[in-house]
């Protein structure tokens, strides 16, 4: 008997919250990935914010955190422990996006140009972008993980069909 | 915490297997913190942005740099000792050599000619090319991009910590960047590779 993928009453919404989940989870991978290829670059970026001196601990950030982001993409893409990753990753999310405004807001400082004329690349693993840009994306981000730690898009979810008992 | 602590296992297995994975023992940057670079911005690209407003601003970038460098017993260089010895016969009998330290793909776009390449990252894998013309050489000239890049010291000081005397050892604090700007040769592939651009009269 095959045991159902999609739960019961599966609304537009959730398959809306699925397509979320599936566009959070892709856009982790491909992050994690880009910088997964080249740790050497992203230590190298991540030294610019002068937060971590240390060199084990840059190390460990440098080696953990690339992996970690392609991890949990897989995660949300397979369905497995939505609600665990979604709690991480929100949490990951603000503080990147505290660290990286930080960062924006002593650029500008130092320059005096306007706030969202600043580009960089903050190491997040799109390569050089506009802060304003950046910031939107991330709070997009971390919205789209508040909705998955809400419990929503379980459809499509690796872990519902593992758990459904099959109808007999 | 179960999600957590697995991602962290899988990550440092995925290091461990990875050809670019990093050393988590290592100290990849010896030399220091590294300065900041300028940002680029939509209307002011000539904004140049060496300092944070949280940090004092150094004397200028290039004193900053030589007072760094001669802590750690290297010497700094610009383009117009680089230029003298880049034609030095020295250089021709191994006597004096340049390092490239910045990574393959910038390597083979362009780097000076007849210059080694040593990307600190991934040491082994150029060690055994560049170690004994290091022990040969009277002096060593390492560059990388130039700006804000210290890949060049880095290198240096691995090359230091491996037994090559940093007497011998000598930064182009003005790299890459600084040596295309007065249209010097500059070699593309690998080494000795004779696909020079802007070749000398």
């Amino acid at each position: 008997m095959r045991r159902p993928l999609l739960p019961p009453n599966f609304t537009a919404l959730d398959a809306a919250t699925v397509l979320v989940r599936w566009l959070l989870g892709g856009l982790f991978v491909y992050m994690g990935w880009q910088k997964a290829l080249h740790p050497d670059l992203f230590q190298d970026l991540l030294r610019e914010y002068h937060i971590v001196e240390n060199a084990l601990a840059l190390n460990f950030i440098a080696i953990s955190l690339p992996w970690f982001e392609v991890f949990c993409g897989l995660l949300l893409l397979a369905g497995i422990a939505v609600r665990g990753v979604a709690l991480l990753l929100s949490a990951m999310l603000a503080v990147f996006t505290i660290v990286v405004l930080h960062r924006a807001l002593g650029l500008q400082a130092a320059g005096a140009v306007p706030f969202c004329s600043i580009k960089f690349d903050c190491g997040c693993g799109g390569g050089p972008e506009f802060i304003c840009a950046k910031l939107t994306e991330n709070m997009l981000m971390i919205l789209a993980s508040v909705w998955l730690l809400a419990g929503r898009g379980r459809g499509f979810c690796a872990c519902y069909a593992l758990a459904a008992k099959p109808r007999i | 915490m179960i999600v957590g602590v697995a991602g962290l296992a899988f990550a440092f297995v995925a290091n461990q297997l990875s050809p670019r994975g990093l050393n988590p023992g290592r100290n990849y940057h010896p030399g220091g913190e590294k300065a900041d670079p300028a940002p680029q911005t939509a209307k002011a690209p000539s904004v140049s942005l060496t300092a944070t407003n949280s940090r004092p601003p150094a004397a200028s970038p290039e004193a900053a740099l030589k007072e760094r460098l001669e802590k750690n017993g290297l010497h700094l260089l610009q383009r117009d000792e680089v230029e003298k010895l880049f034609h030095d016969a020295r250089r021709q009998q191994d006597l004096l050599m340049f390092i490239d330290a910045r990574d393959e793909d910038e390597y083979h776009q362009g780097h000076i000619p007849g210059a080694y390449e040593f990307y600190h990252y991934y040491p082994d894998k150029y060690l055994a090319d560049v170690l004994t013309p290091c022990q040969l050489a009277e002096q060593i000239i390492v560059y990388c991009t130039g700006g804000d890049c210290d890949d060049s010291e880095s290198a240096a000081l691995f090359l230091r910590d491996r037994g090559v005397p940093a007497a011998k050892l000598f930064i182009y604090g003005g790299g890459m960047t600084n040596w295309e700007a007065g249209r010097l040769p500059v070699e593309s592939g690998a080494r000795d590779s004779g696909s020079i651009r802007n070749p000398a009269p």
